[in-house]
């Protein structure tokens, strides 16, 4: 009867984190090795694995986390396998290993506990008064894993001598060794009505990375402070 | 009626035909990549002992011309003629394989096929695609073997090297087979043949499914000789600290292991090794698809190593990962979850071994997110994937007119400006609801175009014609001519159907949500007028509406109220998405 399912049946683990399909996330569960993970994104867990909504220490934290509504975690602890998703987006696993990355809070799906990580304002972006993108860098030794709508692009922003310029709707991770900043290529025009629908992008330099999404996402990335 | 071929599946090519005259078609493709298909003649023992019988750009024909090579024909990539019977006796089997040229991996190709067609009938075909494979830079696509008859087997199976890699594993074992005696002429190389694990590919055509252990099972059967392989190749020649034999690294490569490199071991449990078969506790010592060396630190971090030595404690995992010494024996089948106990004991939980081994390819930012690179070509128009173009406004120096805020990423010096439709324009939109808001992207560089993750589908139009509605269009040269059409019909709510028909030479981006169906225009092709993208416009269009009297009257209505038909010659197409609006 299930024959036909029979071929997505998980695959032996392999690593602590592992792509299962495209859209989902399979993390092998350890004791003492805790998961952070976008609450919610559960869908379904093999063994023991527990769930604490906003640990304390994490809740220190995400004070500073402006967002408020934005992208609250949960800690996962216990042996077991889980597997996590969000709403059918494309799952990209990094192992970072010492390398650090900059994530946008929206598209943060899980990390490993022990990384070191912290919300930050992005610099450069001072100039649109009372706005900031705020992100989240993590680094360290461990696993991270983001979603991304759609299958992602890596841009190598060392490639060519012109700075990279992204939508920051559709804009995902970043090496957190770029210089960014922020760009208006809005005319006078656009503000009787006439814009080209491409007001404000960010703009990297250095050497690095960029992963960029193929859509642009609704929801506000441009967090307002307060 | 073409038969569809599965991965693996055989058949007697006089099953399919009663023809000898064989059209072999080849479609394989993907976003910047370009390939070399060719097709290996082959004699009993698996060896290309003939090298006139390598058929591939450089030689397109065999010396009796019972193989050539066709070229590019029909919507093939590449294309054979295969005359069966006019194949000498000692070639025994025909390996047609595709290599890219150039950077680039098989997990980046598109939707493929290899078919056979006989008498201009299409008698058999075997899709793919690209996520059947991973980092593989070669396929072998079919098989054509003579085990009493011709017969066709679809083998689908990834190789990690490139055509040379290839021409290497079947010319260059000739050396490990007939030691010094007969080196392939081909082949200075001796039999170190890096990167690969052949007897995987044999195997699936072999008819005796128990291969022994020594020799050849009896007649033609291209049975692996495990003999075969002295310093049993890894698949990537990783400088691994250990040398026990089978252990392919751990690689996601989306070739099968060698069923059974190790000499000493008992090849017969890999009956099917298509598949990587998921090892039974009980299969543990010989082949281990093992993410292997996890667990020891010295080994190189390049793609497939374990992580180095700094990942291996997580802060206070109270059961890190056995020390070397409880290590079995080289390569242990990943402690899969509830699979097998884990290696080398815990203390404690047992049931979830976690590997702390990268399985993904590497370690490191850059190398977990390198399957999405950025494809590097020099066209104007180059699909990154499914769901992202590139354009390139530096090359052939016209402007691109782009959806609003379809936008993602550019690099270089690019201005965006509205483009508006003029007041006619404005007015007919207003009135047709085939209005498109648009912005004129000017300069020189690379813009990313992307909405919505639907799928995106570069048309380049050659002076003919295609019709789309106007909210899938995404992005068009500027060069390209459109205006809004009408299709006339009865029954149509609002009296009719408007369409936008692009016209001229250039490309036009045509975006759809899901995977569309491309169907040929035939007497009888009929589509949801809510579900068509697009349609060449040569076609003539019909709205042909179910009207049955009853049906607003009463339940039961299918909701399948007005269709289009379509009518044309052959060549013609349309596009219908999986999604109606």
């Amino acid at each position: 009867m299930n024959q036909p399912l029979a071929g997505y049946a998980p695959a032996p683990v392999t690593a602590r984190m592992d792509n299962h399909g495209d859209h989902m996330l399979k993390v092998a569960m350890q004791t003492g090795n805790d998961l952070l993970a976008r609450v919610g994104s559960m869908v379904a867990y093999e063994g023991f694995v527990q769930y604490e909504p906003n640990p304390p220490a994490v809740r220190q934290i995400a004070r500073d986390w402006v967002t408020g509504e934005g992208a609250p975690l949960m800690k996962c602890s216990g042996d077991g396998l889980l597997y996590l998703a969000d709403y059918g987006a494309n799952v990209v696993v990094i192992n970072l290993n010492g390398d650090g990355i900059s994530v946008n809070a929206t598209n943060l799906l899980a990390f490993d506990a022990h990384l070191t990580w912290g919300v930050e304002r992005v610099k450069g972006l001072a100039k649109f008064a009372g706005q900031g993108l705020w992100n989240t860098k993590i680094s360290g030794q461990g696993w991270v894993a983001l979603t991304s709508r759609g299958k992602p692009i890596v841009v190598d922003c060392g490639g060519g001598e012109d700075e990279t310029y992204v939508d920051p709707d559709a804009l995902v991770a970043w090496s957190p060794n770029l210089k960014v900043k922020g760009k208006r290529s809005f005319k006078a025009q656009s503000l009787i009505g006439r814009g080209s629908g491409e007001a404000f992008q960010m703009a990297f330099s250095g050497q690095g990375i960029v992963v960029v999404q193929p859509s642009e996402d609704s929801t506000d990335r441009l967090r307002f402070r307060g | 009626m073409a038969r569809e071929f599965q991965r693996g599946h055989k058949a007697r090519i006089s099953d399919l035909t009663a023809g000898t005259d064989l059209y072999v078609g080849v479609q394989i493709s993907g976003p910047g990549l370009t390939f070399d298909i060719s097709c290996f003649g082959l004699d009993a023992d698996e060896r290309l002992s003939d090298d006139r019988y390598f058929i591939f750009f450089n030689q397109p024909k065999s010396p009796e011309e019972s193989i050539q090579l066709l070229g590019a024909q029909a919507g093939d990539t590449e294309s054979f003629r295969v005359t069966l019977d006019r194949i000498p006796p000692r070639i025994q089997k025909l390996a047609f394989t595709a290599t890219i040229d150039g950077a680039g991996q098989m997990s980046q190709v598109g939707p493929g096929y290899v078919r056979i067609v006989a008498g201009g009938e299409e008698v058999a075909r075997y899709s793919f695609n690209g996520s059947e494979f991973s980092t593989e830079r070669a396929v072998m696509l079919v098989d054509f073997y003579l085990k009493d008859v011709w017969r066709f087997a679809a083998v689908g199976q990834g190789f990690d090297g490139g055509l040379d890699a290839l021409l290497k594993n079947f010319g260059g074992e000739v050396l490990e087979e007939e030691a010094p005696a007969a080196p392939a002429p081909q082949q200075p190389q001796s039999g170190s043949a890096p990167g690969f694990a052949p007897p995987a590919f044999a195997t699936p055509s072999a008819p005796a499914p128990a291969p022994v252990p020594q020799g050849f099972t009896p007649p033609p059967a291209p049975a692996p000789v495990p003999q075969g392989f002295t310093p049993p190749p890894a698949p990537a020649p990783v400088p691994q600290g250990f040398t026990p034999p089978p252990a392919p690294a751990p690689v996601p490569q989306g070739f099968t292991p060698p069923p059974a490199p190790s000499p000493g071991s008992a090849p017969n449990v890999h009956a099917a090794p298509t598949v990587i078969a998921p090892l039974a506790p009980g299969t543990v010592p010989p082949p281990a698809p093992a993410p292997a060396p996890y667990g020891q630190p010295p080994a190189p971090p390049s793609p497939g190593a374990p992580m180095p030595p700094g990942y291996g404690q997580p802060p206070g995992p109270p059961q890190a990962p056995a020390p070397p010494p409880g290590y079995p024996q080289a390569p242990t089948p990943p402690p899969g979850y509830g699979q097998q106990p884990p290696f080398g004991q815990v203390p404690g939980q047992q049931t979830y071994a976690v590997p702390q081994g990268a399985a993904q390819g590497g370690a490191g930012v850059s190398a977990a997110l390198q399957k999405f690179k950025e494809t590097p070509t020099g066209q104007r128009w180059t699909p990154q994937n499914s769901k992202l173009i590139r354009a390139d406004l530096g090359m052939g120096g016209q402007p691109v007119l782009a959806r609003q805020g379809s936008m993602v990423l550019y690099q270089g010096k690019v201005d965006f400006s509205y483009k508006g439709a003029g007041f006619a324009g404005r007015i007919v939109g207003n009135a047709t609801g085939q209005e498109m808001q648009l912005m004129r992207c000017t300069g020189n560089g690379q813009v990313f175009f992307a909405e919505n993750s639907a799928h995106l589908h570069p048309i380049e139009l050659q002076g003919d014609a295609i019709c789309v509605s106007a909210e899938s269009v995404l992005a068009f040269d500027e060069g390209l001519q459109y205006e809004v059409r009408r299709i006339e019909g009865h029954g149509i709510p609002g009296g009719a159907l408007f369409t936008m028909q692009f016209q001229g030479t250039g490309t036009i981006v045509v975006k759809t949500h899901g995977t569309p169906v491309v169907l040929p225009v035939t007497p009888t092709t009929f589509a949801d007028c809510n579900a068509v993208v697009a349609w060449s416009a040569a076609s003539q269009v019909i709205v042909s509406s179910q009207v049955r009297m009853r049906r607003n009257a009463y339940p039961g209505d299918t909701g399948e109220s007005v269709n289009l038909q379509f009518r044309g010659a052959p060549g013609n197409f349309i596009v219908v998405q999986p999604y109606e609006v």
